[in-house]
């Protein structure tokens, strides 16, 4: 029998920092949990939180993980790949599936932060390989790297099924739809933008009605649907994918809890069944405590201060020390957290347990554009997303999130000196910077840019607006890069164009002919400069360039050209090759038909 | 192959590489990765059949649902999206509850 003087079930954000806090004030704590690393969900959440600095704002998911794990202290023991089975009055009982036997541990308090599952849906073929949950394609992507199909489809436009399907076009994958059964996108507006910057469309009122395939998916069928959510037929689309995600949403996992006698009430805007709580995290079981996405579905910031306020309630009652105000400190801090229009719901649902209170935030955006012809960020930030990064980074002092952390974030334009660190902070992606006239006829835009391959200086891409439509040519000016990856992309646009840019694609060098005889493409003949061939002559034998039908008419001067930009050489100080008869294809039968002087 | 080679965020991952064996085939995964993802990278999604023949794969990848129970040297009911990959080890399809596919 083991005994501990706190047991946490669960080793994501929230269980994390309970243990974070009681072991601190020295009590003795074990960590189980059924995963092969702790962290829980943050270990595959490769995007930037939002939120404030005293709670990681800006950084991201895995690395907030690695964080947390560090701040343990020997007062911490930890089971891994370890399930707790049962919870009963006096024992609980783990079962290690390394050691492939069971345990039983006796606790003086518990913590309980299970999270939650993944909600399913009804429709025909859901149980085909290929139907997967959001956050399982999340896992097997950015924790162990595997992509398991090319083309995806969504299901589910609430946080996140944007933010899965972002990070699928970062893995390389396509999406090929987000679609969303109501009338509206259910997710932040800035996660929204970012995948909607690369076109993929986002079918409101449409629900899934069938997957396709026989031993794996192979398509989708999706509908359209009437006010009631009825199907209505006859507006059935069908998608080629292989992959369908689920992102319908989460349920807290309250197996345990029930067991160890917690009250569970149904509060559907907390995710459906959830246990009793108080304000300190306490459940109607003394020595019982629950936090994070078990407490109700929100995210992992406010899971992490749940977890923090039940560790130090727990160190207080073990310790026996006065740490009240820490724990208000805390409480206070979640109020401000929630206080925003994005947690309404979870205010509603938890105002079933305790009272709730909000404080005030400004609602007011930014309405002028600032200085024309000053380079400058502009900041499409419109929903009272807790979130401060963009204060806290400027290192002019020039941006202010008036009041509290809940307001819309304001720019100071005398004071701001261009340098793009606000741009590459943001967690929304959604901070862009302008100049216009950089030269006569041209603007400069500056896009956060988080996708592989970066453009080179110089390179012309294609420029993209927000919706992700193409609107002009663009010219690469500069690449600033940022150690966490948001790299800053500095486009030269033609003038009056700034204000529409938000995106680009680079041009698909795979279907760029340079000799369309021999079908020789861009990149291939700028692989080989790179390899070392440096003139014409040279590329022709190693390329076949110009030696088709048209003996070099079309791709000679190309070739020059291109030779020139990358040795900055000059046309004429490259050797032109040689030219060499017949100029124009001449048939063998003619040539032997053919007259010589000497006859 | 499935495997990410290139990303904006991430770095590739360089573990040593591990055999095992999926049907008596010899695959190749990388040392501390679930069985799950190693299947998944050599392209196999179905991971078993129900007890009404209806193919199953994995569907939350954290060990809630038990969509993925597969038969792992000779042990039914093995969740392999929460149970790591080892040298030599032997993953078939489940049939049903415990019979081999």
């Amino acid at each position: 029998m083991m005994k501990t003087q706190l047991l946490v079930v669960g080793g994501g954000p929230a269980g994390l920092c309970g243990a974070i806090e009681a072991s601190r004030y020295g009590v003795e704590t074990l960590i189980v949990d059924e995963g092969v690393e702790l962290g829980g969900q943050l270990v595959k959440q490769t995007h930037k939180f939002f939120g404030h600095e005293g709670f990681f704002a800006s950084m991201r998911g895995f690395e907030i993980a690695r964080r947390l794990k560090n701040q343990l202290n020997h007062h911490v023991k930890v089971m891994l790949q370890t399930t707790v089975v049962g919870i009963y009055e006096d024992v609980v009982v783990l079962y290690s599936r390394e050691k492939d036997h069971t345990f039983e541990v006796r606790a003086d308090y518990i913590l309980l932060a299970t999270g939650a599952s993944e909600r399913f849906i009804q429709f025909e073929n859901n149980h085909l390989p290929g139907v997967y949950g959001a956050g399982a394609v999340q896992t097997l992507m950015n924790q162990f790297m595997v992509l398991p199909g090319k083309r995806f489809l969504m299901i589910g436009s609430g946080n996140i099924g944007l933010i899965v399907s972002y990070q699928l076009l970062q893995a390389g994958a396509e999406v090929a739809a987000i679609v969303e059964i109501v009338d509206r996108v259910g997710g932040y507006d800035v996660h929204l933008r970012k995948i909607k910057r690369f076109g993929v469309p986002v079918l409101l009122r449409h629900t899934i009605k069938k997957a396709l395939g026989e031993e794996k998916v192979t398509g989708a069928v999706v509908v359209q649907v009437d006010e009631k959510f009825r199907p209505i037929e006859g507006t059935e689309k069908e998608f080629a994918v292989d992959v369908i995600c689920i992102a319908t949403g989460l349920t807290p996992s309250v197996e345990l809890a029930a067991m160890a006698n917690v009250k569970i009430e149904y509060v559907p805007e907390l995710g459906g069944f959830v246990p009793y709580r108080d304000q300190n995290m306490r459940t109607n079981v003394e020595n019982i405590f629950i936090a994070g996405d078990l407490a109700g579905i929100e995210e992992a910031t406010t899971a992490m201060i749940e977890g923090r306020i039940a560790g130090l309630t727990i160190a207080q009652s073990v310790v026996g020390v006065d740490i009240s105000k820490e724990i208000e400190a805390l409480q206070n801090e979640l109020v401000e957290f929630r206080s925003g229009p994005f947690s309404e719901k979870v205010r509603k649902g938890l105002s079933r347990f305790f009272p709730q209170r909000t404080v005030g935030f400004s609602r007011q955006p930014q309405t002028d554009k600032g200085p024309m012809g000053k380079l400058r960020p502009i900041i499409e930030c419109y929903e009272n997303i807790p979130c401060n990064p963009c204060q806290t980074s400027c290192p002019a002092g020039a941006i202010e999130v008036p009041g509290n952390i809940n307001s819309l974030p304001r720019i100071d334009y005398e004071r701001c000196t261009g340098c793009g660190i606000c741009v590459s902070k943001c967690p929304g992606l959604a901070i862009f910077m302008v100049q216009e006239n950089i030269e006569p006829g041209f603007d400069l835009v500056v896009i956060p840019y988080e996708m592989v391959p970066l453009p080179g200086k110089n390179e012309r891409v294609i420029a993209l607006d927000r919706e992700g439509k193409e609107v002009c040519e663009a010219q690469v000016v500069k690449v600033l890069r940022f150690p966490d990856m948001t790299n800053l992309i500095y486009l030269k646009v033609p003038a009056g164009y700034s204000d529409r840019v938000r995106n680009f694609r680079t041009v698909k060098r795979g279907n760029v002919l340079v000799c369309r005889c021999e079908e020789v493409t861009l990149e291939e003949v700028e692989r080989a400069i790179e390899l070392g061939f440096t003139d014409y002559e040279e590329l022709r034998r190693y390329l076949r360039i110009g030696m088709g039908m048209c003996g070099g008419r079309t791709c000679r001067n190309t070739v020059l050209s291109i030779l020139s930009q990358k040795l900055g050489k000059s046309s004429e100080e490259l050797l032109k090759g040689r030219f060499r008869p017949p100029v124009m294809p001449v048939k063998f039968e003619s040539i032997l038909r053919g007259e010589s002087n000497e006859e | 192959m499935r495997r990410i080679v290139e990303h904006p965020i991430l770095k590739a991952k360089t573990a040593r590489v591990v055999k095992f064996y999926f049907e008596d085939k010899e695959l190749e995964a990388l040392e501390g990765e679930t069985i799950a993802a190693a299947l998944i990278a050599n392209g196999i999604d179905v991971f078993g059949k129900s007890e009404r023949g209806r193919p199953r794969g994995f569907f939350c990848a954290i060990g809630k649902c038990s969509s993925c129970l597969m038969l792992v040297d000779g042990e039914p009911n093995v969740r392999v999206c929460i149970t790591l990959v080892k040298e030599g080890m032997r993953v078939q399809r489940q049939l049903g509850r415990s019979d081999v596919a």
